[in-house]
C-alpha cells in the first residue's frame, strides 16, 4: 500500500440482527482527496462511516488507516479515533462548554496538551471557520450553521488524517446551509482529506474528487461526480439523482 | 449565669458537633450519589445491579432504622463504629442513595450524540464521563441534590439517638436540667431553620454561578 | 427459651400503629396543605406571606425537634396534655401540611392562568373557578408528588418512637431489649418498612392509573 493512501476499506460487512446493512464495501481514499458518498436513506452510508471510526464494529472486512490495520482487535481504538475527525448531522456539541472549549477539550483531555497551547490552537481553528468572535458563546447561543462550523473546528483541531462528514447540512435550515458548505469547500481546496456523506450535489460537483453511490449496502456506482450525477449507468442511481434534483430545485425556489 | 447565657454556651458546643457531622457527610454524600449513579448507568450488569439494589434498599428504609442497624446491629456481625462515625456513615449512605436518583435521571437526559462526539474525539469512557457527562448531569441534578442536603441537615439531629453530643442532644439534655421546653426547643428549631435557610441560599447561589445557557434543570 | 420469632406478632401489630400515623398525618397535612396552597397562589399579599412562613418553618425544622417542642412545650403550655399518638399525628400533619402546600402550589401554577380566566369569563366566581376548574386538575397533577409524600411520611413516622408511640420501631426496640438480640429485630423492622414503602407506593399508583385524564400528566 502506497503512502498516498490514507484509508483503505476492504469487503466491509455489517448486520443488525437479521438486517444486513453493509454487504461488502471496498474503496480507498488518497491523501488530499474529497470522497463523496451518496445514496438513498437506508443504503448504509451512516453505518459505513460509524464502522470506519469503529463506533460500530464491522462484522467482517478490514480497514487500514495510514497503513495500520485498525480492524485488528489489539489496536487502541481511542488512538485511532484521534486521527479521524467526525462531523455529525446533529452537531453534537458539548452543551456545557463554550465554542472555544468545545474545540480545545479534545486537545486537553485526549492529547494532554497544556491549556494555553490547546486554547491557542482552538482559537486558530475557530478563526478558520469564521467564528473567533463567538469563541466564548455556549452552543445554545449559536445558530445551527455556527454550531456545525464549531463542530468542524473541533474535528480539525485534532489534526486528523481524515475527516468524516455525516450529512453535515441535513439538520440545517436552508438559509444556513451555505455558510457550512463554504467552510467545507475551503478545507477541500486546502487538500484536507475527507469523506463526505451528502446530498448537496453542488458541493459534490465543485470539490468532490470521486463519488460513491451506495444502494442496499453496496457501492453500485463510482466515478468522478459529474459523470455519476449526470450520466449514471444504473437505474437506481438515475432515479435517485432525479429525485434529488427535484428536491434541490424545489428547495431553492 | 443566667438561663440564656448558660443555654447558649451549652448549645454552641452541640452546634459545633452538628457542623462537624455535616462537614463530613455533605461532600461525601454528593460523591457517593455521583458514584452510585455512574455505577448504575455505566457499570456492567453486576455493578449496576449492586448499586441499584443498594439505592432501593436505602430508599426503602427509614433513616432512623438504618442508623440503629449501623450502630446496634452491625457490631453483632463484627463491624463496630463509634457513635459519631455510625451517624456519619448512615447519613452518607442514605443521602447518597437519594441523590443518586437525581443524578441518574440527569445522566439519562443527556443526548447520546454528545457521547458519540466524545468517542469520536478519542476519549476513553472514563474521560467522557468526567469531562462531558458529569459536568452537565451535576448541573441538572443540583436542585434535587440541594433538597436532599437540606433533609440531611435536618436529619443530622437523629445522631442523638446513638449518643452523639450534637445540637439536639445537648438541647434535650439541657431541657432535662432546666425544663423550659418552649424556649429550649424553639431556639433549637430556629438554629436548624437557620442552617437549612443558609444552605438553600448557598446552593441557589451555586446554581446561578454554574448556570449555562441551554442547560436548564430537568 | 423465648426467641425473636415469638415476638413477631407483637412487632407486626405495630404496622397498624404506623399506618395510623401515616394516614392521620397525610390526611391532616392535606386538610392544611390544600387551603394553604390556594391561599399562596390566589390569596392576598399578607396571606401569601403567612403561608410562606408556615411552609418555611415546618420544612426547615427537624421532625425530632418539632415532636419535642410540641409534646413537652406547646401543647402542655396551651393546656392540652396529649397522648403520644395524638401528638405525633398532629405534628406529622402540621409538618406534612407545609410540604403538601408546596406540592399543590406547584401543581396549581403548572395549570396556567388561561383556564382560570376562562372560568371567570363564564361567570364563575373566584371560588367556583378554583373548585370546579383548577382543583380537579391540580390534584391529579400533584398526585405523583403526593405519593412521594406518603413514602416520606411513612419513613418519618418511625421517628415518633421517641415519644413511645407503639409503632413498628418502638416495639422492635422493646424486643431488642427483651431478647438482647439486635440483628434480627432490626432486620424485621427494616423489611416491614421496605414492604410498606414499595407496596404502598405501588398500590396508590394503581389507583392513580385509573383516575388519569389523557393529556394531563403528573409532574415532579
Amino acid at each position: 500500500m502506497s503512502d498516498d493512501i490514507v484509508l483503505k476499506v476492504e469487503d466491509l460487512h455489517k448486520n443488525y440482527g437479521n438486517v444486513t446493512v453493509l454487504k461488502g464495501v471496498s474503496f480507498e481514499v488518497r491523501r488530499g482527496e474529497t470522497k463523496i458518498i451518496c445514496g438513498p436513506s437506508g443504503s448504509g452510508k451512516s453505518t459505513l462511516l460509524r464502522c470506519l471510526n469503529l463506533i460500530t464494529r464491522p462484522d467482517k472486512g478490514r480497514i487500514w488507516l495510514e497503513r495500520e490495520e485498525i480492524t485488528n482487535r489489539n489496536i487502541n481504538i481511542n488512538k485511532v479515533r484521534q486521527k479521524i475527525g467526525f462531523v455529525f448531522q446533529e452537531f453534537n456539541l458539548f452543551n456545557h462548554l463554550t465554542a472555544l472549549r468545545n474545540v480545545s477539550v479534545g486537545l486537553e483531555v485526549v492529547k494532554k496538551m497544556n491549556k494555553d497551547e490547546a486554547r491557542k490552537i482552538a482559537l486558530e481553528m475557530l478563526k478558520k471557520v469564521g467564528l473567533e468572535e463567538h469563541a466564548h458563546k455556549y452552543p445554545a447561543e449559536l445558530s445551527g450553521g455556527q454550531k456545525q462550523r464549531v463542530a468542524i473546528a473541533r474535528a480539525l483541531a485534532m489534526n486528523p488524517a481524515i475527516i468524516f462528514y455525516d450529512e453535515p447540512t441535513s439538520a440545517l435550515d436552508p438559509q444556513l446551509i451555505g455558510e457550512v458548505l463554504e467552510v467545507m469547500k475551503a478545507l477541500a481546496r486546502e487538500k484536507v482529506t475527507s469523506i463526505v456523506v451528502t446530498h448537496e450535489m453542488g458541493f459534490a460537483l465543485s470539490v468532490g474528487d470521486e463519488m460513491l453511490f451506495m444502494y442496499d449496502g453496496k457501492i453500485i456506482e463510482r466515478g468522478i461526480p459529474q459523470e455519476v450525477i449526470q450520466n449514471p449507468r444504473c437505474e437506481e442511481a438515475r432515479r435517485f439523482f432525479q429525485r434529488i434534483n427535484e428536491l434541490y430545485v424545489g428547495k431553492r425556489r | 449565669m443566667s438561663f440564656w447565657e448558660s443555654f447558649i454556651s451549652y448549645l454552641l458546643q452541640g452546634w459545633v458537633a452538628t457542623l462537624e457531622i455535616l462537614a463530613i457527610s455533605i461532600p461525601l454524600s454528593i460523591l457517593l450519589g455521583l458514584s452510585l449513579a455512574v455505577a448504575r448507568v455505566y457499570g456492567n450488569w453486576l455493578i449496576s445491579l449492586i448499586a441499584g439494589g443498594f439505592v432501593a434498599l436505602l430508599r426503602g428504609l427509614p433513616l432512623v432504622v438504618t442508623l440503629l442497624i449501623v450502630f446496634f446491629a452491625l457490631p453483632k456481625l463484627g463491624i463496630y463504629f463509634s457513635p459519631f462515625w455510625a451517624a456519619v456513615i448512615a447519613f452518607i449512605m442514605c443521602s447518597g442513595a437519594y441523590q443518586s436518583e437525581y443524578v441518574r435521571g440527569a445522566i439519562r437526559s443527556i443526548d447520546v450524540g454528545q457521547s458519540l462526539a466524545a468517542q469520536a474525539l478519542g476519549m476513553t469512557k472514563i474521560q467522557e464521563v468526567i469531562y462531558i457527562i458529569l459536568p452537565q448531569a451535576f448541573r441538572r441534578a443540583l436542585p434535587g441534590i440541594t433538597n436532599e442536603i437540606i433533609y440531611l441537615i435536618l436529619y443530622s439531629s437523629l445522631a442523638y439517638l446513638v449518643g452523639v453530643q450534637e445540637l439536639f442532644s445537648i438541647a434535650k439534655h439541657f431541657n432535662s436540667l432546666q425544663f423550659r421546653p418552649i424556649e429550649i426547643f424553639s431556639t433549637t428549631a430556629l438554629i436548624y431553620a437557620f442552617m437549612a435557610t443558609i444552605a438553600t441560599l448557598f446552593f441557589r447561589k451555586l446554581e446561578n454561578k454554574l448556570k449555562i445557557p441551554g442547560l436548564e434543570t430537568i | 427459651m423465648v426467641t425473636v420469632w415469638d415476638y413477631l406478632p407483637y412487632i407486626l401489630e405495630g404496622v397498624w400503629w404506623t399506618l395510623g400515623l401515616v394516614a392521620g398525618g397525610l390526611a391532616l397535612g392535606f386538610i392544611i396543605g390544600l387551603p394553604l396552597s390556594i391561599g399562596q397562589v390566589y390569596g392576598h399579599r399578607i396571606l401569601k406571606l403567612i403561608v410562606e412562613i408556615y411552609a418555611w418553618f415546618f420544612r426547615s425544622v427537624p421532625l425530632l425537634v418539632l415532636l419535642f417542642l410540641f409534646y413537652w412545650g406547646i401543647f402542655p403550655a396551651t393546656g392540652y396534655k396529649l397522648d403520644p399518638l395524638t401528638c405525633s399525628i398532629l405534628v406529622l400533619g402540621f409538618r406534612s401540611g407545609g410540604y403538601q402546600s408546596q406540592i399543590f402550589r406547584g401543581a396549581i401554577q403548572s395549570i396556567g392562568e388561561g383556564q382560570y380566566i376562562a372560568a371567570r369569563t363564564l361567570g364563575m366566581s373566584k371560588l367556583q373557578g378554583i373548585y370546579h376548574i383548577i382543583l380537579p386538575q391540580a390534584l391529579r397533577i400533584a398526585f405523583p408528588g403526593w405519593v412521594n409524600e406518603y413514602a416520606i411520611i411513612l419513613k418519618d413516622s418511625a421517628i415518633c418512637f421517641v415519644l413511645g408511640v407503639m409503632e413498628i420501631l418502638t416495639r422492635t426496640r422493646y424486643v431488642v431489649m427483651a431478647t438482647l438480640e439486635p440483628l434480627l429485630p432490626y432486620f424485621i423492622a427494616g423489611g416491614l418498612f421496605i414492604a410498606l414503602t414499595y407496596g404502598g407506593t405501588k398500590l396508590v399508583n394503581m389507583v392513580y392509573e385509573k383516575t388519569k385524564i389523557p393529556g394531563l400528566i403528573g409532574r415532579m
